[in-house]
């Protein structure tokens, strides 16, 4: 009988034991840190983050924003690389992806993916492959969350006045030269230019849209920066609309003003620039004018349509604690838990669901209709130049005065040839790719 | 049963343990990051790998680079052209303010506030006001028929702009320091040079400006060292362009480190820019004996 009494309170504490562990094991709390740098989405990110933790509320997400101006964010999160401490899931430029998978600070999420059978049937499947060709890995090794496209913004009002058709996919380079001259208008006659047909402002963004608009390609396979026929046909006609055609003004003339502000302060009719700058563009200019957006024409030597852009993806850290759990949330905000109005406007998202909903295309806010063209883009060829060392040879953030960028610069501001500006950027791009692909 | 010796608190270790907490900080926050950089600068370092040592690599590249002695010269001339215009205008402000008249704290205050703006702010200011174009000086200078420069957008003309700005900006604190100088001066002296006859500009050059001379020789040191801290303006203004026009080594310390990423190769120039500071302030220590002397 004592025996038996024995044997039963062993069994009853045996049996609490396991209880209590189960139900701490399901009530665990963990927190995941998660790491972005756009300051204009935080209130989106704590709605986000509000949804995520009312569905799984043992997980609490801190989320951090950092700016990047400055180089802030990739140097704090660089510096948290060195500690083995990065966040469960951070935003990471693709200008960085080859380098950080290199030393294997991205996590390999061949194994979540594997387990996960719907992920390409949520997500396209197109933009995780050109994540890993910008990576330059043979494994996936970060979760796209939009893709970020370089486009034509005009303005409406100024193409009615003129009594022009508005930009539209079948545009040449001749229709887009044609429509910047009759743009280009001295309105009050003393001689100055009061409305340009189109700024160039001469940065990657808009300076690459051009060149992957005609199919060019700046960067050869022994990755040095060799600029084809095609790219330098796009490089002559970009720089000629300053020199040549004087169909847009020297960015020297225009440096008092933001160069984004050009275009909402109605200096000139069309302007390129990625499609982030949908979002600050209804902010800027609300109802004063209508203004739409379409593709940069395809080139006299493209033979195909391309469109120069990038992904902007999630990664998961090496070393986090919870893999399934970030791969869980990087998912949800990736877009399996978001809707078409938190995305970005402007930003193709990586989630078929919200681009293929109404929603996508708002018709409540400009540019209206127009967005389809951030829809038809989900089935473009999309051509990046990223690289290691990109923005040192570009010239990005505080470098932006040199590399390629001041090169085309000093071509714009007629304070050297083309000849001259191109040899010189080739030699110290070289340099530079050459350092860092021995 | 043996007495315990009672602390002293006139022990030799007294000083030591009330230096402890400044000499943790001076090791921690000084000693070790100095000898760390010095460290680095043999070194290829992206910050998300670990430092690879690569000898005098980083100094030939330097050294070898034609940018380089562009951007040394760029700092020279700004380093030039910052010290002799803000002791030029930091006495003549001194001068002019140095005068017991109703409101002068008011003016004092005003020619001080640019001091503690913050640089940013003033850059970005600048900027616009000298905007071509759509720029208040621009637009004033059209008014009267003048064409206005490219103050910033023109190769030959930026440095010295980005000079100009940096004299306005600290202009004031000078103006303090010769201030604190001439209001040290013996009247006696002053009113003797006034009764043997002296002009006013007899006693500027032959009592006041010798008198001074410590004072200047103190502005003069610190406005060295403060020649070569223009990143911020530099960033608000002109990013260093156009075409390396502006890019100074605080400049390139800094693209190098947080842009590129090659922070080992950015502590080589910091490096180059310790020695040339360090230089420099020597020299000037050295010289001293000559011309800061007070008279007797």
């Amino acid at each position: 009988m004592k025996k038996l009494f024995v044997i039963l309170i062993i069994a009853l504490v045996a049996f609490s034991a396991f209880a209590t562990g189960e139900k701490e094991a399901s009530s665990e709390q963990i927190t995941l840190e998660w790491w972005t740098w756009d300051a204009t989405m935080a209130d989106t990110n704590n709605a986000i983050i509000a949804a995520y933790e009312a569905e799984h509320p043992n997980v609490k997400i801190n989320n951090t924003i950092i700016t990047t101006d400055g180089g802030a964010y990739a140097t704090q999160l660089a510096i948290m690389a060195q500690q083995k401490n990065l966040p469960d899931v951070f935003t990471i430029s693709s200008g960085n992806l080859e380098d950080w998978a290199e030393i294997g600070y991205l996590r390999d999420l061949d194994d979540l993916i594997a387990k996960d059978k719907n992920i390409f049937n949520m997500f396209y499947k197109g933009m995780f492959d050109a994540v890993k060709e910008v990576a330059k890995t043979d494994y996936y090794c970060a979760i796209p969350f939009a893709y970020v496209s370089c486009d034509l913004f005009y303005n409406k009002d100024m193409f009615d006045a003129a009594g022009l058709e508005y930009p539209n996919e079948n545009w040449t380079w001749d229709d887009f030269l044609k429509a910047a001259k009759a743009l280009t208008i001295d309105k009050n006659g003393d001689g100055e230019i009061d409305q340009w047909g189109y700024y160039g402002y001469g940065r990657y963004a808009e300076v690459q849209a051009w060149v992957i608009a005609n199919n060019g390609t700046l960067i050869n396979d022994k990755m040095r920066f060799a600029p084809d026929a095609k790219a330098l046909e796009a490089f002559h006609f970009f720089t000629d609309l300053v020199i040549k055609y004087e169909v847009a003004p020297m960015p020297k003339d225009m440096s008092a003003m933001k160069y984004n502000n050009l275009f909402p302060n109605e200096v000139c009719a069309m302007f390129v620039d990625g499609g982030w700058q949908v979002n600050d563009f209804r902010t800027k200019i609300g109802d004063k004018f209508r203004w739409g957006v379409t593709r940069v024409p395809n080139g006299p030597s493209a033979t195909e349509t391309w469109t120069f852009g990038w992904p902007d993806s999630y990664v998961l850290s090496p070393t986090t604690k919870y893999p399934d759990q970030a791969w869980d949330f990087a998912k949800y905000v990736a877009g399996a838990g978001i809707s078409a109005d938190q995305v970005m406007g402007g930003k193709l998202s990586a989630y078929k669901a919200i681009v293929e909903s109404p929603e996508f295309v708002d018709m409540t806010q400009q540019p209206y209709g127009d967005m389809e063209l951030f829809r038809e883009h989900a089935n473009d060829k999309f051509v990046t130049t990223y690289t290691k060392s990109w923005s040192e040879w570009v010239g990005y953030g505080a470098s932006e005065t040199m590399g390629l960028n001041g090169a085309i610069d000093s071509i714009l501001n007629k304070e050297a040839t083309f000849d001259e500006a191109m040899a010189k950027a080739k030699d110290g791009i070289n340099k530079i790719l050459s350092r860092v692909y021995p | 049963m043996a007495q315990k010796q009672k602390y002293k608190w006139h022990s030799w270790a007294t000083p030591w343990i009330l230096l402890f907490p400044t000499l943790v900080g001076l090791f921690v926050f000084r000693l070790i990051p100095i000898v760390s950089s010095f460290v680095l600068s043999f070194s290829d370092w992206n910050l998300i790998r670990d430092p690879v040592f690569n000898g005098f690599q980083n100094y030939r590249e330097l050294f070898s680079d034609p940018d380089f002695w562009k951007i040394f010269g760029n700092t020279l001339k700004i380093t030039l052209g910052y010290v002799a215009g803000s002791m030029v205008f930091g006495l003549l402000l001194a001068l002019l303010v140095n005068n017991k008249i109703k409101g002068m704290n008011f003016f004092r205050a005003a020619i001080y506030m640019p001091v503690i703006t913050s640089s940013v702010a003033v850059g970005i200011v600048w900027l616009r006001i000298l905007g071509p174009k759509y720029g208040i000086v621009d637009f004033i200078l059209k008014k009267i028929g003048v064409t206005a420069p490219y103050w910033l957008q023109d190769t030959n003309l930026a440095l010295w702009t980005v000079t100009f700005v940096q004299v306005w900006k600290m202009a004031g604190y000078y103006m303090i320091l010769f201030l604190a100088g001439l209001q040290s001066i013996n009247k006696d002296v002053l009113e003797a040079s006034v009764v043997d006859g002296a002009t006013p500009v007899q006693r500027l050059f032959r009592v006041t400006l010798p008198m001074l001379s410590p004072t200047t020789f103190f502005v003069f040191t610190v406005a060295i060292m403060d020649a070569f801290k223009n990143f911020e303006l530099i960033y608000a203004m002109t990013k260093g362009g156009p075409q390396n026009a502006t890019n100074t080594l605080v400049y390139s310390v800094y693209v190098n480190a947080f842009s590129y990423f090659r922070v080992g190769y950015a502590e080589t120039i910091a490096w180059v820019l310790m020695a040339v500071v360090g230089g420099l302030t020597i020299v000037n220590f050295y010289v001293k004996k000559y011309w800061a002397q007070p008279l007797d």
